[in-house]
This record gives structure tokens, sequence and C-alpha cells, in this order.
């Protein structure tokens, strides 16, 4: 086990943190955002479709989607700009079970 | 018996069959097999076991059809249902993953290192899980009964014993590999029908496309008929309410013990962020596809049936008419049958488009078989959820900490079977109507173990009291809210009972934080275990120092 330095951790941390409160400034203005100004937002049409219906019964849900998938990317990316090793977390992580 | 119940029976036994072999293939061999299905499931694989887990008999059957009488109201339930699994991917799911419990009371029991409040986390988990259950077990009964014209209690009882089966059988393992194949079962099932719906309608095989403009077309239809548009909002209840349901319905995915099991059962960190991608995916399909069908059957009522002659009405009808879920009136005595004179249950939107689109007795016993998925998916997941709080956390743990593997095992086993049976039971005669029992779930669940989890997980000053309190507020106000709103017509901001799950989480969350810090903070070794859930497993934090694994 080799030590590392913790302000590298902490900027691990604070890197990832960044990126989540962004997924989550998007997730809440495509679904609450939209809600809370959908009676303006119903004299635009998008597709057939007033946009406040397009965002509640597609937008906002591919966006979700797209964060997700996001996520999951950019989290392994910056996963290896720290030295992570994917493969020793595989080891580490199936053998993982609580002492009792 | 005809043509048609032989077809839907075949194919039904088939998919059953299929299920079978797949559980007795994957038999556990091993408790860490039963409960996290040997800590290995690919993500792409896991994520479909998800959206099987997720969709319910009642969301595949009723979802389609309470968005077309709810209208723009509706959507609260498709982003509800679906942005809560980013709390659970980002907030959750990673470090519980990493914390390497078996459930999530074995996580709080752990977390604040308290046998109290594994022992109430347990019981919540219970009671949460088996409610959920209840739904489920009543919905498939009705589903069989209803395609095969037998009681829906004795369909009730043909789910209760296949599911025992399979899932003692197999556990967790077992239950992955056979969710993975009824997704695949139930997304066919789904889309096969809403497809050929499109192509009659607007001659676009791709309904997510193609309805945007029948929801247009709906909205002109109902301002010449001098009712208020489809598509306007908040025409069925507030804002508030609208705003309230979808956070009780988003922080309750992130707080249900059967979901957050279900991020147990890959290797790493990494592996469960992507797994909470690819069931968002997954079950993105369904939920793209439900408002279409809302809208493409809401066009064809409008404007093939409503506004005909009641002596002329289209062939399908007539069975529908008689089985009471299309009810016919003629109060205008002109022998014409105007929109308000039809009444629509939600049930008929998924069950009657393969007869409305003519996709003859093959597509109709698809649906049959999907349905029956879509509920053994779900009950199955759930039964885990309560087996393992009772064989894991109050035998294992707390009664009999020197038991063998092969003793869990059984204990396991036998808890499959009994609370099967059991909440079988309980479904011949459920409480209450379906929809309505899934909706308390969440809201207990938003009330009690999303506070409860988000704290422990994000805030090490978060301590066994500020927990133990926090899930028993948490716990009553939800309670006191439903059935105030329910009962009593007390409502806040015009949020009812499905919203309940707001107030419940405030109550939870200002509870925690306060006792915690007015009490003793935890010891510096679990405020050590909270920092090193920050890191991906092959770095780890031990006082003050953060280490990295070679």
């Amino acid at each position: 086990m080799k030590k590392i330095d913790k302000s590298k951790a902490d900027a691990y941390f604070r890197e990832k943190n960044t990126y989540m409160i962004i997924y989550f400034i998007i997730w809440a203005l495509v679904s609450y955002g939209v809600v809370l100004f959908a009676e303006p937002l119903s004299d635009l049409y998008f597709n057939g479709f007033p946009f406040h219906y397009f965002m509640g019964a597609q937008g906002a849900l591919a966006v979700f989607i797209i964060l997700l998938f996001v996520n999951a990317f950019v989290g392994d990316k910056i996963d290896k700009k720290y030295g992570i090793d994917h493969n020793k977390n595989e080891e580490i992580g199936r053998e993982s079970t609580v002492e009792h | 018996m005809n043509t048609q119940f032989f077809v839907s029976m075949a194919i039904i036994l088939a998919t059953f069959a299929l299920y079978i072999g797949i559980a007795v293939f994957n038999r556990a061999k091993g408790t860490s097999e039963f409960y996290v299905a040997g800590r290995g499931v690919p993500p792409v694989w896991n994520g479909m076991a998800i959206g099987a887990d997720w969709m319910s008999a009642a969301s595949f059957i009723g979802m389609a059809g309470t968005i077309m009488v709810l209208g723009y109201d509706g959507l609260a339930y498709i982003m509800g249902w679906t942005g809560g699994y980013l709390l659970l991917t980002f907030l959750l799911a990673p470090q519980l993953r990493k914390s390497g419990s078996y459930t999530v009371p074995e996580f709080i029991g752990d977390r604040f290192k308290s046998k109290t409040a594994l022992i109430i986390a347990a019981i919540c988990t219970m009671i949460i899980s088996f409610t959920y259950s209840i739904g489920q077990l009543s919905g498939s009964g009705v589903v069989i009964g209803r395609l095969f014209e037998i009681d829906a209690k004795l369909g009730t009882i043909i789910g209760v014993v296949l599911i025992a089966i399979y899932a003692a059988f197999g556990g967790m393992k077992g239950i992955t590999w056979t969710q993975v194949a009824q997704y695949l079962v139930l997304i066919i099932a789904y889309l096969v029908p809403v497809i050929f719906m499109s192509l009659q309608i607007t001659g676009n095989p791709l309904p997510w496309l193609s309805y945007g403009e029948i929801v247009g077309k709906l909205g002109e239809l109902d301002r010449e008929l001098g009712f208020s548009e489809y598509f306007a909002p908040f025409e069925k209840g507030s804002k508030w309410q609208f705003l309230a349901l979808m956070f009780t319905l988003m922080a309750g995915t992130a707080g249900l013990p059967h979901v957050i099991a279900r991020f147990y059962t890959v290797s790493t960190m990494k592996a469960a962020r992507w797994s909470g991608a690819w069931a968002l995916l997954f079950i993105g399909l369904l939920y793209f596809s439900a408002p279409a069908y809302a809208a493409f059957s809401r066009f064809i009522l409008m404007t093939q049936v409503a506004g005909s002659k009641i002596a002329e009405l289209p062939a399908w009808t007539k069975t529908w008419v008689d089985t009471g879920l299309l009810q016919v009136a003629d109060t205008s005595a002109d022998g014409i049958l105007q929109w308000n004179e039809l009444i629509i249950a939600n049930d008929i939107v998924v069950m009657a488009t393969p007869e409305i689109a003519n996709l003859g007795v093959f597509v109709i016993g698809l649906v049959a078989a999907g349905a029956m998925a879509a509920a053994l998916s779900t009950a199955g997941g759930l039964l885990i959820a309560i087996s393992s709080a009772f064989a894991h956390d109050i035998y294992y743990r707390i009664l009999k900490p020197t038991a063998t593997d092969k003793q869990r095992l059984n204990v396991g086993r036998i808890t499959i079977v009994v609370a099967t049976l059991l909440a079988g039971l309980v479904a011949l005669n459920p409480p209450g109507a379906i929809t309505q029992i899934v909706a308390w779930a969440f809201a207990l669940a938003t009330g009690t173990f999303f506070p409860a989890l988000v704290l422990g997980v994000w805030w090490k000053r978060s301590n066994s009291k500020g927990l133990i309190s926090g899930l028993l507020v948490g716990l009553g106000v939800t309670l006191v809210y439903i059935f105030a709103a329910k009962y009593g017509g007390f409502t806040i901001l015009g949020i009812i009972d499905t919203g309940a799950g707001v107030f419940g989480a405030i109550a939870a969350f200002a509870t925690n934080i306060i006792v915690s810090l007015a009490t003793k903070p935890p010891s510096q070794e679990i405020q050590d275990a909270v920092i090193n859930l920050r890191y991906p497993e092959q770095m780890t934090y031990k006082d003050g120092e953060v280490y990295l694994e070679e």
C-alpha cells in the first residue's frame, strides 16, 4: 500500500463533486424548472408537441439518460487521471464483504 | 375455450419454462450468490434486470391509461419514476457498493454501529417491500384472471407458486438473470403494438417521433368540443401537487430497499455508475412509449368511437364493454355517442391496443406474457429484499452470528417461500387499489430511507441517535399526512396523499441534523469509514491519510 498525498485525494473528491453538482442543476432545470414555467412554455411548439408537454414526456427523460452516461464516462476518466486501475478495483470489489 | 386462450396460454407457458430453466441453471450455491449474485453481474445485464424489476404489472398495464386520463399532470409519473435514478446513481449506489454490505439495513447497522438502527431498518424494509409486493401479486392475479377468464384469485395463486419456486432456488443470482429474460419479453410485448398503431395512424413506424403531432391534434379536438386541452397543465391538480408528487417519486426511487439492492450485485463503484446509466436507458424505452400509447388510443377513441352512432360502434368495442372497462351511455338520447358519454378505464389502453390495431392472436398473447413478465420480475426483486431483511439482517446479524453458510441459505430460502405465501394471502383481498398502495410505499421510502441514507453517506457527523429519531419522525409525519390528506381532506398548497413524502423528508432531514448536532459525534473510526466512501476501491482513507493499493 502506497501512501498518497491527501491533497490529491481531496482534489479527486472535489472534482467528482463539481461535476455532480452540474449534473444536478441540469436535472433540476429540465424537470422542476420546466414544470414551474409550464404555462408560458405551453405556447411554444416542438415536433407537434406543446413544449412543456414535450419536456415532460420526452425531453427530461432523454436528458436524464444522457447525464447518467456522461457521468459514467467522465467518472472513468477522472479515475484514470488520478492513477486508478480498474482491474485492481475489480479484484478488490469482488471480494469485498463486511466482516462480521 | 377459443384459439386466443390456447395461443396466450402457450406463449405464457413457454416464457415460464424459460424463467424456471434460467433459475435452475443459476441456482445459488452460497450466500454471496443468494444475496448479491456473486457480485459479478456485468453492468449492461444488471441494467436490463433493473429495468424489468422496475416495470411492474400495474405500470405495464396501467401507466399509459393513467397518462391518457390525467393529461399533462400524468407526466409527473414519467419524470418522477425516472429522475430518481440520478439521485440513486450519484448520491448512494457507488458508495453503498463500496461499503461491502449485502443489504440496506446492514449498511445502516454498520454505519451507525447500532443494533437498534439495524433492527428498525430491517423492519422498515420488510414493511415497505411487503406492502409493495401485495400490489404486485394482486395485479398479476388480475392480469391472469382477465386474460384467461378465470378468477383473479386463482391467477394470484398461480403467480405466487411460480415465484416461490424460482426465487427460492436461485436467490438474487437466479432472480437477476430471469429478470434479464423478462425484460426482453416485456419490452417486445410493449413496443410491437405501439409501433403498429403508429404505422396505422401516422404512417411512421417510430411512435416516439410521430405522436407529437397527434398530441397537438387532440388539443384541437378538445377545443372544438369545448373541453380544456389534453395537454393543458395543472387541470387535475395544483402545480405544487405536481412538484411534490414528482419529488416523492424521485426520492422514493432512491430510498426503496429493493431498488438499492440491485446495485449490490455488480463488482465495483464504476460498475454501479454504468449500471445506473444502462438501467435508465432500458427503463426509458418503456417510459418513452407510454405517452405515445395514451395519445394514439385517445385519438382513436375520439375519432372512431366518439361521434359514431351507438348502434354502429366498431367491433372491438363490444368485448370491452362486456368487461366493464369501457362504458357507453346515451345521456343526450340522440343515438350518437359523444366524447363525454364514453367512460374509459385506465387498463384498457395497453390491453385493447392489439385489438384496436387488429394485430392478431399472437400479439395479444405476447402482451399477456409481457404483463406476466412485468409482474414476476418486480415481485421477485421485492421478495429477495424481504428475505434478506429477515434471513440476513435479523437472523444472521442479530440472532445467530455463528450460523454456517448452509444454514443461512436455508433460512433465506424458507423466508422467501413464507413471505410469498403471506403476501399472496393478503393479495387475495387487497386493502386498496394497486396504484394507491404503491404510492404509499414510495412516500414511506421518501420519508424514511432517503434522508437516512443521504445523510449517512454524505455527512459524517450524523450519528445513531440522529438516524433513529430521523427515521421515526419521517415515518410518523408521512403517515399522518397521508391519512390527513386522504381521509380528512387536509392539504397544504393542494398537495394530496401521494405527495406526502415531501413533508416526511423535510421532517426527517431536520430531525436527523438537529439531534445529531445536539448529541455526541460518532467515533473517529466511523467518521473515517464515511470519508473512505468518497474514493474508489483502490484508495483507502485511514487516520487522516490516504493509501493506494497497488
